[in-house]
Formats: structure tokens, sequence, C-alpha cells
């Protein structure tokens, strides 16, 4: 049984894990709801971000910068997707739409192979992120703490878009009903490429966010994607709410697994998820009645 | 019939292609760069893909953890010849298979509870745990990433004589024969009547269960089937390269399969076939090309993009379907045309005027015999949405025989009432008898089994299904009951249920449409099959949910008189709107107004309730200001 | 066996450095046929089929072997000078070129089954080599053992490899993890002192565990004292909770046994959990590009092992030689994947001029009588043990080398030592390596 102390690290460490993992669903969350895509391209799209913010930083010795010039990259990405292939697939059934996504998915990760090569590239913890901090007992990464507050800050911007501004209203009208909103007369199809453009935007900057502390490579993505796929059946199909609290408790269930066992922390959390859609598929915050 | 060849014969014209094809192939493929060693692989992939499509194709289940059950079979068969406690090649396949199934029991019946993306994510996690469970705290016996090597190769034939199956064509014989048999099941599969309750499944579930199937149970046999298919393959695919690789459990295996799958053209059963054999040769030509070494996926990928944009169906499902429309475009043609005349003529086909009520064929229920004068009595039925009271308290019986109608303006609580009385949606609170016994909670395929039927007021058809076809699934239901896994027989083979279609076809006046599909037929067709499909699971009370519908005026005198014929023998409930045609046919009438009943009793004395009378008009008071 | 008069006189001629074998004998209880010998042996050429990951976790290491296998395939062909200076006589092995394909086999041991199958079936390969990882390194061994193929194995450092999973057809270069251990524990100790208490970062998979038991084993042996174990899994992205423990264990050092990209990021993030500042950082089994990957600033001071430095260039001839050619052709130092590409592709040609056959169990029988006769190679005299089919090779301790010392981009280790193959070598059945049968 582990230390009371290092069961408190463990729980402090998965909320910032929690946090990076809520980012990375947000964003796939309201693809699935809005546009009723599931988007196996995710993964590669975070690792896309990571290289983003790699080949920004060639340019420019501020980090924030570099960050933005990447947010427009991925922005430019998303739409590019959207238009080209993603906008073919709204009246084909699911299993084609993802498919199409997890065709992507290979295409951007081959193409950073092709680019970058295989060998991890280096990104540098910002400047201001150096160092570690001490909390009493717990002596933890300054940057790691930052990306709490930063992250924080992104979800409540996203959250100030989704509901409260007009296309935001419509975004969640057109989760609730595309058909409606369509029919009362709305630009839905505007609406999904602004929606699919702000997942691919939050999904990028979670690459970019991270690439600071994990190894970048082309395939870095395919973990989160799978963990994320476990977080969003957690916080309800198409609840960005869900999604942000969904990570959180999935950030604290692998950590503190890992605590006992590491070994079982995986399975622990694929099983939490099988039983969820057994039991309760609607998840904490999704609507009784989509199932 | 004069058919030119017999029936046999054209119905195994695929079996004998795909044999052809697998004898072939050794041959031809060469040529193209298709080892015997890929062949073999390839018919590997196909041998999953028959139960995957099974599942997929046909039940529109669509799995992303197919792999777990691959690996399953894959390992148990591996680890019993690697530890020496089997010795025989054929018992550990045996036992692989047979693992794979069990464990398909237990995750398909967790599974099949949830639909479309609930249901994959539900795979998907299973997927996912068995792999880590693989990977880590089983490793001792699965080798964990290492995988288990030394798996021994079959052997035909007993002690000094014995025929080891080496590598390259004896293998690929071996392989051959085993997707030749595998896919000669799943065709009788696919025909049988469990094929066509599946095939229903994946167009309209809801109506399948409505119709008395046991939904979940089929969905499960479907899961097993798929999950069979992989745990042979998975031990096969072991002895095969002498090698269990861990990579078998992983969600790219699962994902490849899906991959295949499509590409090749779900619901074809060699869709997957042809789709492996199509990825796995791109895999391995493309790495030949010079220059594109690592760049081969990307290419892959790409070409992957094009190939889902453009083929809807997949190579398989575009060229079936090519063939399909030439040779059906004459009657398609003819069918369509046939539609468009009868809407013209306000959609009522010249009916015989002399008509005898046919009687149903299939055993009725015990209660039909039985003395109770009650057929359908709702007790004190409420249902509430949170704080609407959709039905609040309604009681009244039905007698047996008589055709009861429930009307009230909208909003009253009709349809919600209507799918009280079928147990669709469970009230509240209060309860539903069938004749004398409780039926509240059985469930709507049960109720159907108990004799109790809905006609819907929207459509639930089965629109790529042929008439016949839609009809036969209704009439499968109670003649052989919730569940009946006849996977081998024809679907068209059950004497009794044949009859009973042909019977429904003559009473619709629908027999020169029936190998129409029913999205061609014209409105008035269509509203009359559904009240067949209620009818073809010989109910003994039959509800009707606005009939009349949509329909024109011609229309709905023929109905009508259809309805008074039907009603001969078996009690009837109606909700309408159209009053005139329903104080003409009921013989007892049930008023419902914002969820309460408001009146219930004969036709004039309905008529004549002020109280009626004002909820139809408005409920205007002497005293409220106009 | 085909004999002509050019080989004749080749043999006769007498190689360098007495290379030659004396007549391995009992030819004649060889099979005539076996595996795809002698189809596979053309008038002009052979075939080498090569299974590397090109794509995938691995494709780093693997884009690294793949240049070292061509490097030397393509110095072998021409009968370059470099060649001549192994002992190589004339262009290609025993007069014949070597044709070889490369296979993507994305790291996953099923493909590099299925993809040496059809080298042997459809390009009759006389040898295969390649594989980034134990797992298709064992797989590989097993398929060349049932085809009677000869296969050299690629990177791949668990014991098991010549231990419970050793093969007859299958022989490897790279030291194992005992090897590794055993080596590097009493440099370590000497250097940072005796008696210190550690902390063990250990990848769950059996390569990790592999590793982990040999190095504590040794380092129990120097007076190390182990106060924390975090067993992860394979693929972690995130290792904070491990690192957690780590920093408040009080271990003076800590031993990192996570390989490829598992190294990086635990690495990176040892470093941003203060872990590198308080405890010294030792690899036992470096992973080929993490110096690049990590930078100077986080390697430096860092102690480990692994199968080659291109600054072994200093002592050895041949590595120069390898080195220079290395660079010339691809612009960067090569790592120890392609060093091993490289010299396994040597000591195959080298055995089969010495047998003056392709014949499988000619060569095997060569390899494992080559105490006898060692090779001289880019790492001096090495030979293979008749018992396990391991080779016994000397083994490179490095230390990284502070960024202000580095004379260029790629100089990011001293050779601290390189200690003797001979004495760090296990007790061959210490594993339970079974070899089976010629044919």
């Amino acid at each position: 049984m582990p230390s009371w102390p290092a069961l408190v690290s463990q729980a402090f460490n998965g909320l910032a894990l929690g946090s990076l993992l809520a980012l990375v669903s947000s964003g796939l969350t309201i693809i699935l709801g809005t546009l009723g895509v599931l988007n196996f391209a995710h993964g590669a799209l975070f690792a896309v971000g990571a290289y983003a913010a790699f080949v920004m930083l060639q340019y420019t010795s501020s980090f924030v910068l570099a960050l933005v010039a990447g947010c427009g990259v991925m922005l430019l990405l998303g739409i590019l997707l959207e238009r080209l292939i993603v906008r073919l697939f709204y009246d084909r059934p699911d299993e084609d739409q993802i498919l199409v996504t997890y065709g992507i998915g290979i295409v951007l990760v081959e193409c950073l192979r092709a680019a970058f090569g295989g060998n991890a590239q280096r990104v540098a913890v910002p400047s201001w992120g150096r160092g570690a901090t001490k909390l009493g007992f717990l002596i933890y990464p300054t940057y790691r703490l930052q990306l709490i507050a930063i992250i924080a800050m992104l979800l409540l911007g996203l959250y100030l878009v989704l509901y409260r501004t007009a296309m935001g209203l419509v975004v969640r009208a057109g989760i609730e009903n595309p058909l409606m909103v369509g029919i009362l007369g709305i630009n839905i199809r505007r609406a999904f490429l602004v929606v699919f453009a702000i997942g691919v935007v939050a999904v990028g900057l979670a690459g970019m966010l991270y690439a600071p502390v994990v190894a970048v490579t082309p395939d870095m993505g395919a973990n989160f994607m799978a963990q994320s796929f476990v977080v969003i059946v957690l916080g309800g199909l198409g609840s960005f709410s869900g999604a942000v609290v969904g990570g959180l408790i999935a950030g604290e269930i692998i950590s503190l697994t890992s605590a006992f066992n590491s070994s079982y922390s995986d399975v622990m959390l694929y099983a939490l998820m099988a039983l969820l859609l057994v039991l309760r598929p609607q998840g904490l915050f999704g609507s009784e009645g989509r199932v | 019939m004069n058919a030119v060849r017999p029936r046999w014969l054209r119905a195994c014209v695929s079996e004998f292609a795909v044999l052809a094809t697998l004898v072939a192939a050794p041959v031809l493929l060469a040529r193209i760069g298709f080892s015997v060693d890929l062949l073999t692989r390839v018919l590997n992939w196909g041998l999953i893909g028959l139960g995957f499509d099974i599942l997929f194709g046909l039940t529109g289940l669509l799995s992303f953890g197919q792999a777990a059950f691959f690996g399953v079979g894959g390992f148990v068969a591996a680890y019993l010849l690697v530890s020496g406690t089997l010795a025989s090649v054929w018992l550990a396949l045996a036992a692989g298979t047979v693992a794979a199934g069990l464990c398909g029991v237990v995750v398909g019946w967790l599974a099949v509870r949830r639909i479309g993306i609930y249901f994959t994510m539900i795979t998907l996690a299973f997927g996912q745990m068995a792999y880590f469970i693989e990977n880590s705290p089983l490793s001792k016996y699965t080798g964990g990433e290492n995988g288990l090597p030394g798996v021994p190769v079959p052997v035909l034939g007993l002690g000094p004589n014995a025929v080891r199956i080496g590598a390259g064509l004896p293998m690929y014989l071996l392989f051959a024969t085993i997707f030749f048999v595998g896919y000669v099941l799943a065709r009788r599969i696919v025909g049988s009547p469990v094929g066509a309750v599946l095939r229903a499944i994946r167009q309209n579930t809801g109506r399948v269960a409505m119709l008395g199937h046991n939904v979940a149970a089929y969905k499960l046999a479907a899961f097993v089937i798929a999950a069979l298919y992989a745990g042979l393959a998975g031990g096969l695919l072991g002895s095969f390269q002498s090698y269990m690789p861990p990579d078998a459990f992983s969600l790219e295996t699962s994902g490849q399969l899906v991959v295949q799958t499509i590409v090749g053209g779900a619901g074809t059963l060699i869709g997957p076939l042809v789709g492996a054999a199509v990825w796995l040769w791109l895999r391995d030509n493309l790495q030949l090309v010079p220059g594109l070494a690592a760049l081969w996926k990307l290419v892959l990928g790409i070409a992957f993009i094009v190939l889902v944009i453009g083929l809807r169906r997949g190579i398989c499902g575009e060229i079936i379907h090519a063939l399909n429309e030439r040779r059906n475009r004459a009657a398609a043609n003819a069918a369509a045309a046939r539609t468009a005349v009868i809407e013209a003529a306000g959609g009522v086909a010249a009916i015989a005027p002399a008509r005898q009520a046919v009687d149903v064929t299939l055993p009725l229920p015990p209660a039909a015999t039985g003395t109770c004068e009650i057929a359908l009595e709702a007790r004190s039925l409420s249902r509430y949405y949170g704080g609407l009271k959709a039905v609040d308290g309604v009681s009244f019986k039905v007698r047996r025989g008589a055709i009861h109608a429930v009307i009230g303006p909208n909003g009253a609580g009709k349809s919600t009432l209507f799918k009280m009385l079928l147990d669709e949606v469970s009230p509240s609170s209060g309860e539903v008898l069938l004749f004398g016994d409780r039926l509240t909670g059985a469930g709507v395929s049960r109720a159907a089994q108990r004799g109790i039927a809905k006609s819907n007021q929207l459509n639930q058809l089965f629109p790529n299904l042929s008439l016949r076809e839609n009809l036969r699934v209704a009439a499968l239901a109670r003649c052989r009951g919730p569940l009946r896994l006849d996977l081998w027989r024809a679907a068209d083979s059950l004497p009794e249920v044949e009859r009973q279609v042909d019977a429904i076809l003559a009473l619709l006046d629908l027999a020169p449409r029936a190998d129409t599909p029913v999205h061609i037929l014209a409105y008035g067709e269509k509203r009359r099959l559904e009240i067949g499909m209620a009818l073809a699971t010989s109910p003994n009370v039959l509800l009707l949910d606005e009939p009349l519908a949509g329909m024109s005026p011609l229309e709905r005198a023929a109905t009508c008189g259809f309805i008074r014929d039907i009603a001969r023998g078996r009690t009837i409930v109606i909700v309408e709107h159209d009053l005139d045609a329903i104080f003409g046919l009921a013989e007892r009438i049930t008023v419902l107004y914002e969820g309460r009943l408001l009146a219930d009793g004969a036709p004039d004395e309905i008529r004549r309730n002020a109280a009626v009378q004002d909820a139809y008009l408005g409920g205007l008071h002497a005293d409220e200001p106009a | 066996m085909e004999f002509d008069r050019r080989q004749l006189l080749l043999g006769g001629a007498g190689a360098a450095a007495g290379l030659l074998l004396p007549g391995v004998g009992a030819m004649a209880q060889s099979p005539a046929s076996i595996g795809t010998f002698p189809d596979g042996v053309l008038a002009d050429s052979v075939f080498v089929g090569l299974t590397i990951p090109l794509t995938g976790v691995f494709s780093g290491d693997g884009g690294d072997l793949k240049l070292g296998y061509q490097l030397a395939i393509d110095q072998i062909n021409a009968g370059s000078d470099v060649a001549r200076s192994w002992g190589l006589k004339g262009k290609g092995v025993l007069g014949r070129q070597i044709r070889y394909k490369v296979s993507d086999t994305e790291g996953k041991p099923n493909l590099d089954v299925q993809s040496a199958t059809q080298f042997i079936q459809r390009d009759r390969a006389i040898m295969l080599a390649g594989s980034v990882s134990s797992a298709s390194a064992i797989a590989l061994e097993e398929l060349g053992s049932r085809e009677k193929v000869l296969y050299m194995v690629g990177i791949a450092g668990s014991n098991d490899i010549t231990g419970k999973n050793c093969q007859r057809y299958g022989f490897r270069s790279q030291q194992n993890a005992y090897m590794a251990a055993k080596a590097l524990a009493p440099v370590v100790a000497k250097a940072l002192g005796n008696n210190l208490k550690a902390a063990f970062l250990v990848p769950d998979y059996t390569y990790g565990h592999s590793v982990y038991a040999s190095f504590a084993e040794f380092s129990a042996q120097q007076g190390w004292q182990q106060v924390a174990k975090e067993v992860v899994p394979l693929g972690t992205t995130d290792y904070s909770s491990a690192l957690l423990n780590i920093a408040n264990s009080g271990a003076d050092v800590f031993v990192n046994i996570a390989f490829g990209g598992d190294a990086i990021a635990s690495t990176k993030q040892a470093e941003q959990f203060g872990v590198l500042s308080r405890m010294k950082l030792v690899v036992p089994n470096l992973s080929s590009f993490q110096d690049k990957e990590l930078g100077a600033e986080l390697m430096q001071g860092v102690y480990g092992s692994c199968d080659f430095w291109w600054t072994l260039q200093d002592r050895y001839p041949l590595a120069k030689t390898f080195v220079e050619g290395f660079v010339a052709a691809n612009k960067y130092y090569p790592r120890w994947g392609a060093h091993i590409g490289y010299m396994q592709t040597y000591l195959w040609a080298l055995t089969v001029e010495r047998a003056n056959t392709f014949h499988p169990v000619e060569l095997i029988k060569a390899m494992e009588n080559s105490k006898a006769a060692p090779y001289d190679t880019t790492i001096g005299k090495v030979y293979f043990r008749a018992e396990d089919h391991q080779m016994v090779r000397p083994i490179p301790i490095l230390r990284g080398k502070p960024p202000a010392a580095m004379k260029n981009p790629e100089d990011f280790y001293d050779i601290v030592d390189v200690v003797d193959g001979e004495s760090v070598m296990n007790p061959p059945e210490l594993f339970g390596c079974k070899l089976g049968p010629y044919s």
C-alpha cells in the first residue's frame, strides 16, 4: 500500500495529466458531437501540432509566439482537411467517415516521417518554465504546473466560445439536431467547418504544449488518441463539459492505479470504459436517449 | 416453373466461382507478384472477414475488437501446442476456436445491448483490454511482447504415414479448403432465416423487435459467429508461420480488418478477401518501387483515401451493384413506372371486389381459445416525462373480437398510450393485461409472440428488401419463436411461412409487386404493407396507429373495407383522426384529452357527448371571452 | 558444391592475417541441398533479405541499421579497398554480387516473419538479416532454423536470444544484457562510488526485465543498494508517477532501462522533475540516437554502454574505414545500429570465403569454430561462442561529454573503457540455451 504522500503526489499528478487529456478530448468530442465524425486522425494531428511547435521554434525563441504561429498552421490544416475531404463524408455512413479519417491519420504521420525522419526531435522547455517548484513535500516541474494553468485558460476560452457566442450556440444546437439547424436557415456547413477547425487547433495546441515533455516522434499521438476515446465515453459523447471532467477523472485513474501497479493502469482504463458503455452509455454529461 | 438451369445450380454460382478462383489463384496471381505465402495470408484475413462480414456487412454492427478473438483463438491453440498439453494441431485449433467463441459470448452479451457508435466503442474497449492483458499479466502464457514461437504445423493422418503440411503449396491448400468450407457455411447462414432476420435488423432494428424476434439474441449469435471465425483464423496463423505474434491482439489488427472489409466491399462475404488481397499486395509491391522506400506507407495512405472517397460500396460491392443494376434494370424500371401510375391514379389499384377473408394458417397462442372476454385491458395507465403527464390514469377494456377506436385531439396522448399497450414504452404506473395476463414488462418482442401486433403511423419497413422478404421476416417470428438458430436451411424453405406470406400478399392485393424492393413502392402500397407486416405475425389483437394517414379518399374507403375484413376473428384497436371513418368502423370508442380518459362508449354516445365536442372544437365555454 | 578454377586459385593464394580455416571436415555429413542452398546461389549473385522497420516506433534505429547494411554490401560488391582490408577477395562474395531487398516491417514481429518468408520463397535468400527488437529477432531465429536459412541478428539485446530462445541458425553480435551489465557495473562503481543507493526505471517487457535483472545483480556486487524500482508499461508517455517515487527515494543513482522513445521521454521528464540534478544517470543500454535527441546538456556525465561508438575509430583501423565510409555516404556519424549491420555483413562474407561455400551448415560450423581463428573487425578480434552463438567481443563504456568539450556536433561521448568480452561472458547454460539440430 503506497504511503499517503505518494498517493497525494499521484493525485496531483493526475490533475496535470488529466488537464492534457481534457484538452485533447474536447476537440475530439465536439467534432464527434457536431459532425458525427469519430476522428481517427486525432492522434496524428497531435503529432502535427508538436512538430509545428518544433519548426516554429527554429524561427523564434519565444515559445508563446511559436504557439501562436503553430495554431495558425493547425487552423489552416483543419480548414483544408474539412473542405477537401471530410466535407464529402457528411452524408455517408459512419464507417466511411471513420475510415477516411483513419487514412488521413496515416498520411499525416507518414508525411511527418518523410519530412523529419523517425528520430525524436528536441523541443526544449521554455525559459520561463525551467526548473521545479516545491509544493510542501512535493517537488513538481514548474512547466507542468504552468501547463495546468494554461490549459485551464484555453478550456475556459473554448467554453466561452461555445456557450457565450452566437456561433457557439449554433454549434451546440448542431450537436443536438443538425437537420433542424439547417432547416432554420442557418448555414450549418459553415458551423461544421468552424467546429472541425476548432477541434484540430485544440488537439494541435495540446501537442505543442506537450512537446517539451515527451519524445517528439511521428507516432507520438497514438497513445493519446486511444486514451481520449476513453475520456469522451466517460464524459459523454458530444459533451464538452464531459470531456473536461472526464479527462480529469481519467488522468486521476491512470495516476492512482500506477501508484499500486502500473501494468494494470491501461487495463483499468479500458475496463472502466467498457463498464460505462454497458451500464451508463451516456457517460457523465451526455444526454439520455441518444443511445 | 421453367428454369433453364436447376435452381440449386443457379444458387451455387458464387460457390463455384470462389472455388475456381481458389484453384487458379496460385498459378495466375503468381505473375503479378502474389507468392503462395502471400495468398495464404490473404486467405487467413479472408477467413476472419467471413465472420466479420456477417457481423458488420449483414447485421450492421461495426466492431473494432475482432483482434481480441483472433488473438484468443491463436494464443490458446499455440499455447496448448507449445506447452505440450496437446499434440494434435487439429484439436488445438478446435480448442482455440471454442475459446474464442466463449469469449465472444461473454463480450457479445455485454456489447449487443448498445447500438451504433456505442457498440463500436465497447468492442474497442474490450479489444484493448485483451491486448493489455495479453501483454503483461498473462505474459507467462502468451510470451508477452515476444509472442509464442515454435508452433507446430498440422499433420494429416496418423502414425508413420502422417503427412506434415509444410510451408508453400500444402499450407495454401489447407487454408483454401478451410476458407472454402467457411465460405459455403457463411453463405448458408446468410441465406437462412437467421440471415434474413439479421439483414432486417440492419435496416430497421426496432421493427424486427416489434415483430417478435429476440433482437439481442440474434445480434449475439452474429457476434459469436464472427468470434468463431476469427478464433479459427488465429489458430491457423500460428500454425502457418510457426509463430504466434503479439500484435495479433492490437488495435491495428482490428483496424486493418475493418479497412480491408470496407475497401473490398462489406456485405459481399468475399469483400474482406478481396480487400486483403489489395491491401497486402499494395503493401508488398509498393515497397519494391525504387525510390519509394519508407514512403510506401504514405502512398498507400493516399491511395486508400482515394479508394474510400471513390468507391461507396467497396470493390466487390460496386461490381455486384453494377451487375445487379444491369440484370434488374428492366424490372426496376417497370416497377418504378407502375408506382408512378398508381400514385397518379389516387393510390388505388384495381381491387378485386369479391375477396374472401383469408384465414391465417399459423397457430394462434392459447389465450385465443380461452374464454376471457376481455382481449386487452388498460388499468390506470400513466406515463410521465418529467413534469409532463403524457398519459394520466387511463383505464379501459377492449372486448374480444371488437373494433375499438381511440380518438382525441392532437397531444392527447394516443401514440404514447398505444406504445404502452404494446409494451414498447413502460408505463410510469399502471399495467396492461392481454387476455387476462399481465403484459406490461414483457417487452415488445414477447408481446408480439403473445399475439399483439401494431401497424405504425410512420411506415416501419425494410426499404431495401423486397415485399415478399419483408413479409417473410414478419411471418418467421411467430412460426419459429423469438429465437431459433436454424442456420443451415434456406430462408424460404419453411412451407407454413411461405403460405402465410402468400396469403397476406393476396389479402393486401400486392401479389404482382411481391419482388419489388419496398423503397420503390407507392405510398399507399407501403401503408398496406405496414398493416400486412403486423398481420403476418398472426396477432389476436391488432393495433392500427392512424392506418388512413396520408391516404386519398379512394384509398381510405378501400382500407376501411380491408380493416373490416381482417377484423373477422380478431380484436382491432385503431387510433385515427378521420372521424367519419371511425364512426363507420368502430363498435366502441374511447376518447382521450390531455392524457386523461374523457369518454368511453358506443359511437352514438360519443358523438353526442358535449365534453368530447368541446375538446375537439377547442373547449370554448360560455363564460370565456371569444 | 561448385568448384571452378577461379575459386581454387583464390583459395590457393591465401588470405592476409591467416584467416583461412583448415577444411571444416565432415563435409560428407552435410546434406547436399538444404534450405535455399544451392538454389539460392546463382552463378553471379546471391540474395540477402533484410527485414527492417522503416516506419513505426523503431524507424529511427531502423534507418540507421539499413544504411549500415547498404554500406557493407556496396563495398563488398565493388571489391573496394575497404573490403580487401577486411580480408575479402575480389568483387562480391566468392565472386558473386550480393543482391538485396529491404522490407519494411513497421516493427511488428509478424511482418518480419511474413517478409522473411517471402524472401526465402520468392527470392531464395541465402541469408536473412535485420530486425530491431528482441521479439522480431526471436521470431526470425525460429524461422531461420525451420527453413534452414542463416539469420544474422540485427539490433537485439535480450539474454533470451542466445538463451532460452537460441537457435542453431541464428548468430548475434551485440552484447547481451548480462555482458553489458557485468562490464558496466564495475566501471561505473569505480567512477561514482561503491555502496550507493540506486533507483531503477524498468519498462515492463522481457527485455526490460532482463536488463534489470542483470544490472541489479552486478551493481549489487559493487555494493549498490536498490531503493526504488519503478515498472512502467511499454510505450508510456507520462512518467510522472514513476519519477515522483524515484525523486523521493533518496537514491544517488538513477538507472534508466527504458529504450528508444521511452528513453527520451523518461529522461526529459526526469530532468524536469529534478531527478537528474540530484542523481547521476546510468543507462545500461544506450539507445542509438539518444545523444542527439536529448542533447548534450542532458547527456553530460551520463554513464552507459552500447555496441559501438564512432570514436572507436581511433583504436581500430577497420572502425576508421567504416566511420569514414559511412560519413561520406550519409553525412552523419554512424550509430551502433549501422555498425551491427555493417559488421555482421562482413562477418558473413568472411565466413563464406573461409568455408569456401554458401552451405549454411558449413557456415554455422565455421562460425562456431571461430574461437580458433577469430575475426578481425571494427572492434578488434571477435569470435562466436559455439555453445550459444553469442559473439565474444569488447564492450565500450561511455560517458556523456559536457557541451563545451564536444569537438564536433556529434561528439557526444568519451570512451571511458573498453572491457574485454571474454571476462564478462555468462556461462552458456545460464539462460537455458539448447541449440537445435543442423538439419
